[in-house]
């Protein structure tokens, strides 16, 4: 169930450091209803990307939109509509997992009754029933990523920004995670998420983007993408999987030689 | 490969020892070769300052030792000699007992949260040699700061004493021996705290309590009152330091051995000496052997503390306190929400409380004295104008409101000043949410204010109660703490937004130096103008024999009006900063 408005949209966006440019002129959308992978070797440009699209970071130039808001100049109703799930799940180490939820409850402006509800709720899908009233820092890594996860959760967004959702989680729980990104996508919210786990990728995204060096390199379903891809490989190779046109765009395939070799 | 394994000899213990000091070292020659200049120049400093301080340690000790050998003295004050003789006994102990506290910290973080004890252990090296290393590594840099002030000591005793040569490299050693010892017992006190208490938890309430009681013990000096030290409290002292030299304490054991190699009685100092130090190396192995033990087989890694389930908690009933409601009519959500986890933080992180209970020892002490002393000026000599301490009675009167907002002041430059920086990494959930620059600076400022205001009102009536002042003085005063404290507050968090990092490990690196600095320095000046403003009507009419509250009024008038701009403009001019706040450059 895709909707005809994109739900994220990035136009010509830049972040420079200095000299450095770590996103150079980045555009896509992101529609409801759709998963949307974003792919890039490390160092690429993913999590600057993605921080600008949460409203962390400040663009050098271009714009983002997220639920049809200007994240620079409608921030507050931009965030309302998102949730975001960093790579690295900082929260408060010293406060439950009920506070948390609590307090970011009241962060995004819910009623008190509504969020007593859903907290319960929340705990009770990510197996965080009984840790609940524990303070943060006597998680394990995978539990605080659950953490981070219902926080994001917690009012509903209609865009859910996800850096690597699924590192640091067992089988069971990145199943968990996948299932309900799955059915939120299904009840119209846009999707995006970052992910080194390319059967990840391949099996959960509507469509995938390829960052490398800054620059989106590619951008289309997996059929697209392959399309592309065969363009783009050697002379006579077949270019099937994610993995294939990922190396072959981003110029890693000379890695499985050496692994080959070493072999 | 296996082959090239079963060919891989095994090391020895002392040449891996020696490799991992090496590491040790390295570490810490990088640290400093890459350190800035300025740094770098500092650490030089603190090194010559270090053997100043040696220097001046250990002349001092001869000297003031051999005072108290002079044979006049003794006519004067009776025998000192057991007092002197008790000198190494007292050192010692003092040294066995401060590595055993301080090696256990150091031994928490080396064994449990330094992070690379499984990096060592899974290295085709001795298990005892990785052991050693740390327990050196805890050792050495405690034992150096115990020997700064004990070695100029002893040897200044011995200098004193014209004590025989061999005392000296004895000293050394049974120094040494007894730092082995401490830090011995210290890893197995370690494992068995560890083992019920989790090892950041440890580490909390360790650095929770050891800054308190430094805190305290170096503020106590204030309540001492050593113009009225008698005589009697002189031998009470002497009395009670010449009781630790009891023959049957092993601690003295090698105190009383040193004292007679001193004076050349070779038996007792060769019985008390070998006695001692073998006990003492009986003890770091034993105590090593055993570590070893209990950390190799995971006793030590495993915690014993079966805590009770928690029933997960039910909604809370929605009934709330008039107060709460209007709360929720004046302050937005994300307002209270902020202020609410901010409160639970710093609560809960003893880290913080340690900086937030230090205002309130100061402030204790500092009424104290200034209760006992009458709260009246000092006229010294009586030689001032009669004008100038007219001034100063006038003034005296508001003192109250001076230790108020002290403490206060104390509060703010940890609340307000590092108000922003405490969220740290977490800064990202206040960031990604749907909260105005608004909201979250108001946020911070009631974080910063309500309890600084809290405790300068409660300080103040306090005051104001023990003085039996006027209900007139305390309608006055009130206000003026309240918006000297809010103005502070505004001055603190601007400089706080300003030199804010978000990227610490440890919570004293919260805050850049430079410009915290500078609004220390900001709000020391406010408080002086602020308080002039408040006070100069009210002293000038009180000169005039004029009515009192029309100065009063004044002063609140054009006091208020500066703190209540100090409070609103320094954030406003900041504003545009706080949403750049966590973005790394």
């Amino acid at each position: 169930m895709t909707t005809s408005n994109p739900l994220i949209e990035t136009r010509a966006l830049v972040k420079r450091y200095g000299d450095k440019t770590v996103v150079d002129q980045v555009s896509f959308e992101v529609y409801g209803g759709e998963i949307f992978g974003f792919l890039g070797p490390n160092g690429a440009g993913k999590t600057t990307t993605i921080k600008m699209i949460a409203g962390l970071l400040q663009p050098t130039s271009g714009s983002v939109k997220v639920g049809g808001y200007d994240v620079q100049k409608q921030p507050i109703l931009a965030k309302a509509a998102s949730g975001y799930v960093p790579d690295e799940p900082n929260l408060y180490p010293k406060l439950t997992a009920r506070e948390l939820l609590r307090f970011v409850g009241d962060l995004y402006g819910l009623d008190r009754t509504q969020v007593e509800r859903r907290i319960p709720e929340l705990l009770r899908l990510f197996d965080l029933e009984q840790a609940g009233d524990d303070t943060i820092d006597t998680y394990s890594h995978g539990m605080q990523q659950k953490t981070a996860l219902a926080a994001a959760l917690v009012h509903d967004p209609k865009v859910l920004v996800l850096d690597e959702p699924t590192v640091g989680l067992d089988p069971k729980s990145a199943r968990l995670i996948k299932d309900i990104l799955r059915q939120m996508a299904e009840r119209g919210a846009a999707l995006f998420l970052s992910t080194h786990i390319l059967e990840i990728a391949e099996r959960m995204c509507d469509r995938i983007g390829i960052i490398n060096q800054g620059r989106l390199i590619a951008v289309g379903s997996m059929d697209e993408l392959r399309a592309l891809g065969k363009g783009s490989g050697e002379q006579g190779q077949v270019v099937g999987s994610l993995e294939d046109i990922f190396l072959g765009l981003t110029g890693g395939a000379e890695y499985a030689e050496i692994a080959e070799v070493l072999r | 490969m296996s082959l090239q394994a079963a060919e891989h000899p095994m090391p020895g213990l002392w040449p891996v020892v020696w490799k991992l000091l090496r590491l040790r070292w390295l570490i810490t020659y990088n640290g400093f070769r890459r350190a800035s200049l300025r740094r770098k120049i500092g650490m030089l400093f603190l090194v010559v300052l270090i053997l100043a301080f040696l220097g001046f340690v250990f002349f001092i000790s001869w000297f003031l030792l051999g005072f108290l050998r002079s044979p006049r003295l003794a006519e004067v004050a009776g025998n000192v000699k057991p007092l002197l003789d008790s000198v190494p006994v007292l050192a010692v102990s003092a040294a066995f007992l401060g590595i055993l506290i301080t090696s256990f910290g150091v031994l928490l973080q080396a064994l449990y949260l330094s992070g690379d004890m499984d990096f060592l252990l899974s290295a085709p090296v001795p298990i005892r040699a990785v052991f050693i290393t740390k327990l050196l590594q805890a050792v050495l840099p405690n034992f150096g700061l115990i020997c700064l002030f004990v070695l100029p000591l002893l040897f200044g005793l011995g200098a004193a004493g014209g004590y025989n040569f061999l005392y000296y490299p004895l000293v050394l050693i049974v120094l040494a021996a007894m730092a082995l010892a401490a830090a011995g017992l210290s890893s197995l006190m370690v494992m068995f705290v560890v083992r019920v208490f989790p090892a950041r938890r440890v580490a909390e309430v360790l650095g929770f309590a050891g800054a308190i009681i430094s805190f305290a013990c170096s503020q106590s000096g204030q309540l001492f009152r050593f113009g009225q030290f008698s005589q009697g409290q002189a031998d009470q002292a002497i009395q009670m330091a010449t009781r630790f030299n009891a023959p049957w304490s092993p601690l003295s054991w090698a105190g009383r051995g040193l004292v007679a190699l001193g004076e050349r009685q070779w038996l007792p100092a060769g019985g008390f000496l070998i006695i001692s130090v073998g006990l003492a190396v009986l003890i770091f192995g034993i105590a090593l052997t055993t570590a070893e033990r209990l950390y190799y087989t995971g006793w030590a890694s495993i915690q014993n503390n079966r805590r009770r389930k928690k029933a997960p908690k039910v909604a809370r009933l929605a009934v709330e306190r008039p107060t709460g409601k209007l709360a929720r009519r004046f302050i937005p959500p994300a307002v209270r929400a902020i202020a609410v986890k901010d409160y639970y933080v710093l609560r809960r992180d003893l880290r913080n409380m340690s900086q937030l209970v230090t205002p309130l020892i100061f402030g204790i002490i500092y009424a104290v004295v200034f209760l006992r002393g009458g709260g009246q000026p000092s006229l010294g000599r009586g030689e001032a104008p009669a004008l100038f301490n007219e001034i100063m009675k006038n003034l005296f009167v508001y003192i109250n409101v001076g230790i108020s907002l002290f403490v206060g002041w104390m509060l703010l430059s940890r609340l307000g000043g590092m108000g922003f920086s405490q969220e740290g990494k977490n800064y990202w959930m206040l960031k990604a949410a749907p909260v105005s620059v608004a909201q979250l600076v108001m946020a911070k400022f009631l974080v910063a204010y309500l309890p600084a205001l809290i405790l300068g009102w409660a300080f103040l009536l306090v005051i104001s109660l023990v003085q039996r002042s006027g209900f007139s003085l305390l309608l006055f005063t009130l206000p003026v703490v309240a918006l000297c404290i809010a103005g502070n507050a505004g001055l603190n968090l601007s400089f706080g937004i300003l030199g804010a990092n978000m990227n610490w490990e440890d919570p004293r690196q919260m805050q850049r130096g430079a410009i915290g600095c500078l609004g220390a320095l900001f709000s020391v000046i406010y408080m002086g103008v602020s308080l002039a403003l408040f006070f100069i009507p009210t002293v000038i009419l009180a000169l005039f024999k004029l009515p009192v509250p029309v100065g009063q009024l004044s002063g609140l008038l054009v006091g208020g009006t500066f703190s209540l701009a100090c409070a609103a403009l320094p954030l406003w001019l900041v504003r545009k900063r706080v949403p750049l706040l966590g973005e790394s450059s």
